[in-house]
């Protein structure tokens, strides 16, 4: 959903953006020391001196990383970096970039530094403009069947800086540093799994790699192995060195062919480089990585049933503890991660865990991938810091809600997640001011709804989602989740009845309390989120039998208004022979043999046919 | 024995002149999408075209793939970069919008205006 949408509409026909360029000036602590802050006023005031301050809008951001050759200020459509820009330089900036079209040369860095951490904005910066990109930071940029193109910006010196300096402890304390929570969904500390996975007694171990990726509507997993997979094998390398494995595996599922045979191509690039293998390096250190194949069923991206799935079992989650990083895979200590946390790594090893702890929020640090979709102008991958908005992501970034509708909801974690209505759209992307909003970080699916859409009818669509893929074993989720999926049904049929909300809070609550694992825990979620937030769309359902988007199309009922003048058009094409009436006369629909099929709406002229 | 920094530095070198040795200081640095998304989209077929174009003679220009960047809707995407000028991204280009963007941008270095990303 999302990824492949084409539309015809041709870009000439949008809106023209206003804005033209923006300048991103880096308001770190050392920028700052360094008087950012004037050359903002002298940026306002050279603008207003070209008169084009309305074409340009400037960004204040948080520490760029380039301490050193701060002030630094970025413009973009180019991503042209400007170093050691003092306020006397401001002016030939402006005019050479922004009047003149060609940057200014002598302040310009050349080096290819921050290209390993930043997305270069070719033109778009109303997409790129408020975008940080770590975890994609090459997606876009390098050619991903390459390992050239990868080692040309610092690919695998993090894996040799590792190997050189740090001790596997110092690693793990490096990303404890930093901050790092686990990208696929529960957002569990990155650092302390590594540490008890390391003090986990045995002699092997394992590493995985989750990319199972099973979220509807979900693709940033995929979009990262194919457009970088050498950043998620080189994270790999390091997690396997910090915890002391010889061996990892990655899961991924099999509807991802291209992400696949990209990585085929990288594994055998890097152990042609003997980045793989043994000695690595010259090191005594010894990596290799296998793929697995999932079949892509939702429950085996749950860490206890993947490892059962790579053992050759069917993909069931099993009790904790004990935990994977004790006993996991083949019984030995087992460290997983999401695609997204792997790809962090490298550059929290190459760039410093103080550094990635200063983005962020005070509990979520770095940044985050999100799949936006659904009714929004921009549907797309969007790599944005912590403590972003919601706002700022559906409208600022992606556009805002297309044809002119109102934007009526959003849905965050998939189908484990809540919904979000207007009043929570000042929430800051976190793990824990999502949750507080009732809805859940998840791996990164966002899904924007306009007011057409009925929340009774979106709740039944996830849990049909989850109900289908509820692998049985456990009884809270295997008849739980059908129980709620009919009674839903019943409901959008039109059939609910007074009794029904109240059952499926009831239901919802004792599911996610008795359940195995976070299928079945969080499959209610849906739910209960609509029920409390759109809970008069519900009793409309089953009180009054309506929905008042429309959507749900047992509930129409078609009538003929006095705007008829009898032409009969409606009788003809009426499949199952609803209407009668005589020529020139009125005509009429019974309900009753009506089956809400919208012919005769179609073919009225006259706007005589009523739907409610 | 050098260690693991010392031969990673070699190692990067020795790809960036590999990379220098494929054109890569061309005038023109031509890149096309080409994750599943893009591919879905049609930039198998705008890849091919440009292929098509340097086989028959089209001169100084560096083609290259690469990933997705995020911009769903508007792909097939292709990115056309000039040293010394600012960097330039087509959306929506389908076989037609990649001949004109070959004879009108790489061979006479007219930006088309209407359908860069703004
Ligand atoms: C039903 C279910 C599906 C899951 N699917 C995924 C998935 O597709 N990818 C993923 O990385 N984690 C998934 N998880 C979370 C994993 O169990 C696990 O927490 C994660 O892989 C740990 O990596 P992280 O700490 O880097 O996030 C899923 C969990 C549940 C309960």
């Amino acid at each position: 959903m999302g990824d492949s949408v084409t539309t015809n509409q041709p870009i000439e026909k949008r809106p023209r953006k206003q804005v033209e360029y923006n300048i991103i000036l880096c308001s770190g602590p050392s920028c700052l020391h360094n008087k950012s802050s004037e050359l903002y006023t002298e940026i306002v005031k050279q603008l207003e001196a070209f008169n084009c301050q309305s074409k340009v809008e400037i960004i204040l951001s948080g520490c760029l990383g380039m301490c050193a050759r701060g002030p630094i200020m970025v413009i973009n459509p180019g991503y042209i970096l400007y170093g050691d820009v003092g306020v006397n330089d401001v002016h030939d900036i402006i005019k050479g970039h922004i009047v003149d079209k060609t940057p200014f040369s002598q302040k310009v860095i050349h080096e290819d530094h921050l290209f390993n951490r930043f997305y270069r904005v070719f033109g778009d910066v109303k997409f790129f403009g408020k975008q940080m990109r770590i975890a994609l930071r090459n997606c876009g940029i390098i050619d991903p069947e390459k390992i050239d193109d990868y080692l040309s910006v610092r690919g695998y010196e993090a894996l040799a800086k590792v190997l050189t300096d740090y001790s596997p402890a110092e690693v793990i304390h490096q990303i404890q540093d930093s901050g790092l929570r686990g990208r696929g969904g529960a957002g569990f500390p990155t650092g302390l799994k590594w540490k008890l996975t390391a003090d986990a007694e045995g002699e092997v171990k394992y590493v995985i790699c989750n990319a199972d990726e099973g979220d509807p509507g979900a693709f940033m997993d995929r979009s990262a192995i194919e457009g970088d997979p050498h950043s998620i094998i080189e994270g790999m390398l390091i997690g396997g060195y910090a915890v002391g494995a010889k061996k990892g595996f990655l899961y991924i599922r099999a509807e991802y062919p291209l992400a696949i045979k990209r990585l085929e191509k990288a594994l055998t690039a890097a152990r042609e480089q003997n980045f793989l293998g043994d000695n690595i390096l010259g090191s005594n250190y010894s990596f290799d990585i296998e793929i697995r194949l999932g079949a892509g069923a939702f429950v085996c991206g749950e860490e206890t049933a993947l490892i059962q799935s790579i053992e050759g079992e069917r993909g069931m989650p099993r009790p904790r503890p004990p935990y994977p990083s004790v006993r996991g895979l083949f019984d030995k200590p087992t460290l997983t991660n999401n695609v997204e946390t792997w790809a962090n790594i490298p550059v929290i090893i190459l760039d410093g865990a103080k550094w990635f702890s200063t983005i962020g929020t005070k509990s979520s640090k770095g940044t985050k991938v999100f799949a936006v979709a659904g009714n929004v102008e921009n549907t797309g991958l969007v790599e944005v810091p912590m403590g972003t908005t919601l706002r700022e992501i559906i409208f600022d970034i992606c556009g805002g809600i297309p044809g002119n509708r109102k934007f009526k909801a959003l849905q965050t974690g998939g189908p484990s997640g809540g919904c979000l209505t207007e009043d929570s759209l000042d929430t800051q992307v976190d793990y824990e001011s999502l949750a507080k909003a009732g809805s859940f970080m998840g791996s990164g699916g966002m899904i924007v709804m306009d007011d057409t859409t009925c929340m009774v009818n979106v709740a039944r669509y996830f849990l049909e989602f989850t109900q289908n893929e509820s692998c049985g074993k456990c009884t809270p989720c295997r008849e739980g989740t059908k129980r709620m999926l009919e009674i839903l049904t019943r409901i959008t049929d039109g059939r609910g009845e007074v009794k029904d909300i109240e059952k499926l809070e009831r239901l919802g609550a004792m599911i996610s309390k008795a359940s195995l694992c976070g299928l079945g825990r969080s499959a209610p979620n849906p739910v209960l989120s609509t029920l409390s937030k759109f809970r008069n769309e519900y009793e409309d359902h089953i009180l009054h039998k309506k929905c008042t988007t429309g959507s749900c199309q047992a509930m129409l009922t078609y009538s003929i208004n006095d705007q008829c003048i009898g032409c009969g058009a409606c009788i003809r094409v009426c499949p199952v022979n609803a209407i009668k009436g005589i020529k020139r006369n009125p005509h009429t629909i019974d309900s009753e043999l009506c089956i809400k099929c919208g012919e005769c709406m179609k073919v009225c002229k006259f706007r005589a046919i009523d739907r409610v | 024995m050098k260690n693991p920094l010392e031969i990673i530095k070699v190692k990067r070198a020795e790809a960036i002149n590999r990379i220098l040795g494929r054109g890569y200081f061309s005038t023109k640095r031509v890149y096309v999408g080409m994750a599943t998304c893009e591919i879905a989209a049609g930039s198998a077929d705008v890849m091919e075209i440009f292929q098509t174009a340097i086989k028959n003679g089209l001169v100084d220009v560096y083609l290259s793939q690469k990933g997705c960047a995020g911009r769903c809707n508007l792909e097939p995407t292709v990115e056309v970069i000039e040293e010394g000028k600012i960097p330039v991204k087509y959306g929506l280009v389908d076989a037609g919008r990649a001949h004109e963007i070959i004879e009108r941008h790489l061979k006479k270095g007219e930006v088309i205006e209407e359908w860069v990303i703004q």
